[in-house]
């Protein structure tokens, strides 16, 4: 309702311009190396995954470096930017180059989250693997929002305790600019996927095997560790696949072992276990600070919500302040580096394009032809119907739809879905979308909904990434329907309110880089959101901006910038700062205020709502409150500062420019990855660490 | 079903302002708007002139319906010769919504034929009124209708249509 109209009979001007937009994969335009659009979220979310299984010895080793979590938290960061561009091959053998891949690496048998319809036969299996699984899922939004209350919160205090860094933070270049909060939301909300049957994101594409040169037995701690991941307590559920790539690492601990004896027993890995094998050479100690090599080690930008939470509260717990950041020595990054490239361009990549080829060939495109027509026909409607009247447990005899309520590893459907998950990770995304699109059929036949939601969603998300080829009337309907039916199956018919998030902000996100007509429906699927309280308070705000970016981003034609929705998008800034308020969150609140004064301001007659005697008394009430908390917040050091801005007024108008864009990402780096916010207040309120703003608007003066 | 009637005038100044209720099927005239909504009537109504901006081109009609809707708020619009737009905001009431499904009743269904056709009624009326009450030659452009025999009028009209 809101305004499709223009985007039907409109104005042919912008629909070039829409045009010209529109006929580039997302992937091309620039938002895709914007660290905090959701774009760039999104891609780097849906990574291969890597389980990490290390021997102890290892975990030993790399616990005297200082990490606790074992190889994996020390593999992590280093994953999540491969060095150099890799290359991938899509399934017409075109050749890609990709600058920003990544790889997850994970814990392996971690966060396995059991199908609903379990029953007794599998909880043997998945009993031991599940802690935080069952249960914990549907919480994550909970423990989402309480991060980010947390963030928020600490920037109120860091406000009141004197930093006034983001007093005035006025974007005036960029009205679509992605605030740090939402992006961190988005972040937390998609780290951590969970490893369900439904989706094949987070089942392990390899497993890295890990010993150390101080084991005795090393080949037969491989094996064990091989037979630890294939059968027994360990393994994981039936609708994993099992035959994922085994890689094999030898750590070399370099200032106590023999790096002749190591280079013996790597050639002898290599000969027992075949190519994918790699000697690790790293130092065995902690590395200070104060050492000439050391570099600070990139906290992991993809930490799950629980983790940072736990995180948080550590300490808060503890009364002295430790710098959480660890050190490595420089020679082991490089090497931990070249691991990871290496692993990647020659293995993993390698393994999945193999995969994807033959899984297309083998099952997908037997799919495709005019037999696998038939053959779908067919199963629908059973010969003799009695698959019909049974069909209503959802398992006739012909599905391959589990009782248990899953597909097992090696049916033709979960073959399917890991081929078009694969594909996705790999951004192929015409494959993935046309093989999402088959299976959309065969999960609603089979009323196998959560896999019919995932399907859904993956289906849009790929369909809106890549280069559009219909009209883009229809292709915005088609995908507002395969929205529609993952959002209703996901919230209606499964509950999962996590997913039915997850869907419709990527979704709506997605939506509102396509422009025109989909910035509507983007708006519309906002509000149907807002409406269906998926979210808590903290997201609920943050999605009320967020429409207000919306708004402001879509831009009008001709001089009176007829089209453009400024009207809305302050009154949505307007209802931002309301939340906020009641919330308690007055800075969030004051960015609001501001945002909306300043789109009142571009208004034509430039007035605003202030004709509307009861509209402009609430948003006075609502100024002076934010103002008047704030003010006693900051209390007379503030005051100061506020005189001392008043001199250096000129100073800031002449460095906007320049100024302004820094000033942001700092604030960026603060919440997403910088060291300081995550789990240390404290470091945070100290003016110090924006040192452009020192300079210009803040004298010396003793309160910074 | 409580309405909000404003006339806009060209610079986004409100010329005049009602508010009233349903006087159908038992309503006794009274808006049921919660003290809340007040001032968010007037924001809505405000932002949705984005929209009419939009629409006022692609249509050569006076009346141009629905054109926005705000969750449970729905805006008419009917535009003015002089570039003044009437605004009526009308939000059914979440029984009427639910109890009531025979499309006959006006609100029920803010979209339906009926109500758009109740609504038109409603503005025309108010129309009339408006062109007598702005041929008064004290009256200026954008200057607000403080005229107690307008409020009657437009009170009376949507007595008899809403």
């Amino acid at each position: 309702m809101t305004g499709s109209v223009f985007g039907a009979g409109g104005l042919r001007q912008t629909q070039q311009q829409n045009q010209q937009q529109q006929q580039l994969s997302l992937l091309d335009t620039e938002a895709a190396d914007d660290p905090s659009d959701p774009l760039y979220l999104l891609l780097r979310s849906f990574v291969p995954h890597v389980a990490i299984h290390a021997s102890e010895d290892v975990d030993a080793l790399v616990r005297e470096k200082g990490f606790v979590g074992g190889l994996w938290e020390l593999l992590r960061p280093f994953g999540e930017r491969v060095q150099g561009k890799v290359t991938v091959r899509d399934s017409n053998g075109a050749a890609k180059a990709w600058e920003n891949f990544a790889v997850r690496f994970v814990r392996f048998g971690e966060g396995v989250e059991p199908p609903e319809g379990e029953k007794g036969g599998v909880t043997g299996n998945v009993n031991g693997l599940s802690e935080g699984g069952k249960g914990g899922r549907e919480e994550v939004i909970g423990t989402v929002e309480k991060v980010v209350e947390r963030h928020l919160r600490f920037a109120e205090e860091a406000y009141s305790a004197g930093a006034h860094a983001d007093e005035e933070d006025v974007d005036l270049d960029a009205v679509d600019a992605t605030s740090p909060y939402y992006a961190l939301y988005l972040r937390r909300l998609l780290s951590g996927i969970p490893l369900a049957c439904h989706e094949t994101f987070a089942h392990p594409v390899a497993c890295v095997m890990a010993i150390s040169s101080r084991n005795t037995a090393p080949i037969e701690a491989l094996q064990t560790l091989y037979q630890e991941t294939s059968q027994g307590e360990r393994r994981l559920p039936p609708w994993v696949d099992q035959d994922y790539l085994r890689y094999y690492i030898l750590v070399h601990d370099e200032e106590n072992g023999d790096i002749a004896k190591s280079m013996a027993l790597f050639e002898q890995m290599k000969r027992n276990f075949g190519l994918h094998c790699h000697l690790l050479r790293l130092r065995s100690t902690q590395s200070a600070e104060t050492d000439d090599d050391s570099i600070p080690l990139p906290r992991s930008d993809w930490m799950t919500a629980a983790e940072e939470l736990a995180d948080i509260e550590e300490s808060d717990m503890r009364e002295d302040f430790e710098d959480p950041t660890r050190y490595i020595f420089e020679s082991d990054a490089t090497a931990i580096r070249t691991f990871v490239r290496e692993m990647v361009t020659q293995s993993v990549i390698p393994t999945m394009e193999r995969n994807v080829s033959v899984w297309n060939d083998q099952v997908a495109s037997r799919r495709r032809g005019i037999s696998g027509r038939f053959m779908s026909l067919s199963k629908r409607f059973t010969f003799g119907s009695s698959g019909r009247s049974s069909s209503s447990s959802g398992s006739s005899s012909s599905s391959n739809y589990d009782v248990l309520g899953f597909y097992r590893a090696d049916s033709p459907e979960a073959i399917m879905r890991r081929l078009a998950d694969f594909a996705f990770m790999l951004r192929d995304w015409k494959l993935a979308m046309s093989t999402y699109e088959l299976l959309r059929g065969d999960f609603q036949n089979d009323k196998a909904w959560k896999y019919h939601a995932s399907a859904n969603e993956m289906a849009a998300l790929a369909l809106l990434i890549m280069p559009p080829n219909m009209s883009s009337k229809t292709r915005i309907e088609t995908i507002s329907q395969m929205i529609e039916q993952a959002f209703y199956s996901y919230h209606t018919r499964c509950n999962s309110l996590y997913g039915a998030t997850r869907c419709t902000l990527l979704a709506l996100e997605l939506l509102r880089l396509r422009g025109g007509a989909g910035l509507d429906e983007a708006v519309r699927w906002d509000i149907r959101v807002l409406e269906s309280r998926l979210m808590g308070t903290v997201g609920d705000a943050l999605l009320r901006e967020r429409m207000a970016v919306y708004y402001a981003s879509k831009s009008g034609t001709g001089s009176q910038e007829w089209g453009s929705r400024r009207r809305k998008s302050a009154l949505w800034s307007v209802l931002g700062a309301e939340a906020w308020m009641a919330q308690a969150k007055y800075v969030q609140a004051q960015k609001c205020l501001n945002a909306a004064r300043r789109m009142y301001a571009l208004l034509p007659g430039e007035c605003g709502v202030q004709k509307f005697a009861v509209a402009s008394d609430f948003l006075a009430h609502l100024n002076d409150q934010v103002k008047g908390v704030l003010r006693a917040d900051r209390g007379r050091g503030a005051e100061q500062a506020e005189e001392e801005q008043g001199e250096g007024e000129v100073d800031e108008e002449s460095e906007t420019l320049g100024n302004r864009r820094s000033r942001r990402t700092s604030l960026i780096t603060r919440v997403g990855g910088g060291g300081g916010l995550e789990t240390a207040p404290l470091n945070n309120t100290d003016p110090a660490s924006l040192p452009e703003n020192e300079g210009s608007t803040f004298p010396d003066d003793g309160f910074g | 079903m409580s309405y909000y009637f404003a006339i806009i005038g060209t610079q986004d100044n409100p010329l005049f302002e009602y508010e009233f209720g349903t006087s159908k099927q038992g309503g006794d005239g009274q808006a049921r708007f919660s003290e809340q909504a007040r001032h968010l009537n007037q924001f809505v109504l405000h932002s949705s002139l984005d929209i009419v901006e939009e629409v006022q081109w692609t249509n050569g009609q006076l009346y141009l319906k629905v054109i926005d809707k705000f969750f449970n708020n729905y805006i008419s619009c009917f535009m003015t010769g002089g570039n003044v737009k009437f605004l009526l905001l009308h939000q059914p009431t979440a029984t009427a919504a639910g109890a009531t499904r025979n499309s006959t009743s006006v609100g029920a269904n803010p979209t339906s034929p009926q109500t758009e056709e109740a609504i038109k009624n409603f503005f025309n009326e108010v129309y009339e009124n408006y062109i007598k009450a702005i041929m008064s030659p004290f009256h200026k452009v954008n200057m607000e209708i403080r005229s107690p025999v307008f409020r009657q009028r437009v009170a009376a009209a949507g007595r008899k249509y809403l």
